[in-house]
């Protein structure tokens, strides 16, 4: 037999029991379906991650801490994987700590490949804007690096000084005030009040207050700003360094009086310590640039964080969630191929005596054989384009109705789901070749019929 | 080298055996058919007639004995061998004619070309002048639920005869129709016979048919081949 005609014999025979084959082919169709939109939702969040990183350059990106001189020499004997700022006992163990001060700063931008370098500051405060109070975390920014990709406006334009009282605002801050029109903020006020550690005549009842156990030895310092821009939060909680909704020029932000806070170990710092900034980011003018500049920084006393680190783990995550992905679609698959034995042994029940014509007008075992294969190739192709297209559109669906959900709650629109060309492909070939698997036992149950006794068959 | 007879068998035994019974379908059966003659097999149900034609269409294997057919020994021939025999050395019909009930009678013509690889276009032009030698070319597009019994079987003998093979078997081809139809088709077996040269061998109950038909006649009887005095006793 020719190609062409297993193909149309195929057909045919299909087409006479439309009702059974559209069902097998149906189950075929969900099983590849739920396969493909699984597969296209982990490519698609796996690319929304890293573009999302790539995008935000956050592969350029190196956090420097410092390193505690007390955490090494309690842990020196100590190892723990999991603990990223772990550095092993350095033989400089009895040199003069290093502090994160300005003339570090300045080093560090000096070297090849890092585009900028700064501290990254960050405190609390008491946002007022429009008549509401919000407690905010506020970080500082060099205005230079303000501009260097790290932030995306919505509206308005990023600080020219870093010595203005210019503010960039979150649209997500604006989204939970209740405003619509991100254009409509731009040159208006906003009050920021700062906590003060303050040891003063003025501060004088809130020290007294303190000491009877009631309330805090603060006074707060309030400083008018003038909102410059709108910036724009990324679904994938934005670039680590900029998780904030207010944003100021770096000079203003030293002259104000603040308690300062970027992490919490900041708040357990002994006292006595020398003083310095507890956080440096360093942006890189390229990825490959990470290693050299990350063991200078580490050879210099300090710890390192830089999320390209972290992207082998994501990897690794994805992996799993697509294996996962993979089991339950496979049970899917499972079911409907089973449904495509069922349906072939049951056809070549009816066609019993078919088949002994077959034989008796010259077909051989293995024309019968390929006969039934291609039907059961044909279910898995017509399965499998049909099942692409039904994941296809239950994606998009879904895609649309996350977006809009989303939308609400200020995660910028994006496509969830992925469909790459090895996808497409795959999925059909794949549901093809399981289709085949399927047909295996039928197709050789169909060769094995003996014409004598299928000729007499009624 | 020519051999002497175009079908002959040689102490072609079948024996079925279920569980620990054995049943002798066929035993030390010695047929020979010269080229181009009509032979004619007759027999109660049992006697192992229709064995005796699977065996001959390469339909079965036998137990023990051998087959030749045009000098080659079909007996001995793998799966693949018999299936290339059936396709183009041997036409087999039927007392239930075995049409696909599906197909046109065109398609049911066409079909064994199917397997002989013959191009789509080709296999419609062949099946139309054969089924226009059955005189049934104006009927090509019905089914055979549409067809008479008569023209069932000769569109039946047009597909056996698809592939221009030089032998027939007719399993109690007319046993199905009635005796002016049984006529009709047997004249059409009978003149395939004498004006082409096909070699044919018939089974069937109609003594008479083949008395005038045939050139020769065997008796089976409990699967074995009878004498000609207990084939006339017996009818």
């Amino acid at each position: 037999m020719r190609f062409t005609d297993y193909i149309e014999t195929s057909f045919s025979n299909l087409w006479k029991m439309k009702l059974r084959t559209f069902l097998t082919t149906f189950g075929v169709v969900i099983g590849i379906g739920a396969l493909v939109s699984m597969f296209a939702f982990g490519k698609g969040m796996q690319n929304n991650v890293t573009s999302t990183f790539n995008e935000l350059g956050l592969f350029n990106y190196i956090s420097v801490f410092p390193r505690s001189a007390e955490r090494n020499q309690n842990n020196s004997d100590h190892y723990d994987p999991d603990d990223q700022g772990y550095i092993p006992p350095a033989k400089d163990i009895n040199q003069p700590v290093r502090i994160l001060d300005e003339d570090f700063v300045k080093e560090l931008s000096a070297i090849e490949g890092v585009e900028a370098a700064f501290p990254e500051i960050r405190f609390p405060a008491m946002v007022r804007f429009n008549d509401k109070e919000n407690f905010e975390m506020i970080q500082a920014l060099p205005a230079q690096i303000s501009k260097t990709g790290f932030i995306k406006l919505r509206e308005g334009s990023f600080f020219d000084s870093d010595e203005e009282n210019s503010v960039l605002i979150s649209d997500s801050m604006l989204r939970n005030m209740g405003i619509k029109d991100a254009k409509s903020v731009i040159g208006k006020k906003l009050e920021i009040s700062t906590l003060a550690f303050e040891l003063s005549i003025e501060s004088l009842p809130n020290i007294l207050s303190f000491l009877q156990g009631k309330g805090l030895p603060f006074s707060s310092k309030n400083y008018q700003f003038t909102i410059s821009g709108v910036m724009e939060l990324t679904g994938m909680s934005g670039p680590i360094a900029m998780r904030t909704n207010i944003l100021i020029p770096a000079g203003i932000s030293e002259k104000m009086k603040k308690i300062q806070i970027t992490s919490i170990s900041d708040i357990f710092q002994s006292i006595g310590q020398p003083q310095g900034y507890s956080m440096v980011g360093i942006k890189l003018k390229d990825p490959k640039y990470i290693d050299s500049v990350k063991k200078w920084v580490e050879d210099s006393g300090f710890n390192t964080f830089a999320l390209i680190d972290q992207l082998e783990e994501i990897k690794r995550m994805f992996i799993f969630m697509d294996l996962f992905f993979f089991a339950i679609a496979m049970i899917a698959i499972t079911v409907a191929s089973l449904g495509i034995v069922n349906t072939l042994v049951m056809s070549i029940l009816e066609r019993y005596r078919e088949i002994g014509i077959m034989k008796a007008v010259g077909a051989s075992n293995g024309d019968i054989k390929k006969i039934f294969l291609f039907e059961a190739g044909l279910i898995g192709f017509l399965g499998g384009v049909f099942g692409l297209a039904l994941g296809w559109i239950v994606s998009t669906i879904i895609n649309l109705i996350a977006n809009q959900i989303l939308s609400g709650q200020g995660v910028p629109h994006m496509s969830y789901f992925s469909f790459p060309l090895w996808l497409c492909l795959g999925s059909i070939t794949f549901s093809i070749l399981i289709s085949l698997l399927a047909g295996i036992y039928p197709t050789i149950r169909a060769s094995k019929v003996d014409p004598v006794v299928a000729l007499r068959h009624d | 080298m020519n051999p002497e007879y175009f079908v002959e068998t040689n102490s072609l035994s079948k024996i079925y055996s279920s569980g620990k019974i054995e049943i002798a379908a066929l035993r030390d059966v010695n047929i020979t058919v010269k080229e181009s003659s009509f032979l004619g097999i007759t027999g109660t149900s049992g006697s192992g007639k229709s064995t005796l034609m699977n065996l001959l269409g390469g339909l079965d294997t036998p137990t023990s004995g051998n087959i030749k057919v045009q000098g080659k020994e079909i007996s001995k021939f793998d799966p693949g061998e018999l299936a290339l025999y059936r396709r183009f050395q041997v036409g087999m019909i039927f007392q239930s004619f075995n049409l696909l009930p599906s197909y046109s009678a065109l398609e049911n013509v066409a079909f064994p070309l199917l397997f002989a690889d013959v191009l789509k276009a080709e296999r419609i032009k062949r099946a139309e002048e054969i089924l226009d030698k059955v005189g049934l070319l104006a009927r090509k597009n019905h089914r055979p639920s549409e067809l008479s019994g008569g023209e069932q079987q000769r569109v039946a003998i047009a597909r056996a005869l698809i592939n221009n093979p030089r032998l027939l078997l007719a399993d109690e081809p007319t046993g199905n129709l009635d005796s002016k139809t049984s006529m009709q088709i047997v004249q059409a077996l009978s003149e395939l016979n004498k004006n082409h040269g096909l070699t044919i061998i018939m089974i069937s109950h109609e003594q008479d048919l083949l008395n005038e038909f045939a050139d020769d006649n065997i008796h089976l009887r409990d699967g074995a081949i009878a004498n000609k005095n207990e084939m006339t006793s017996e009818q």
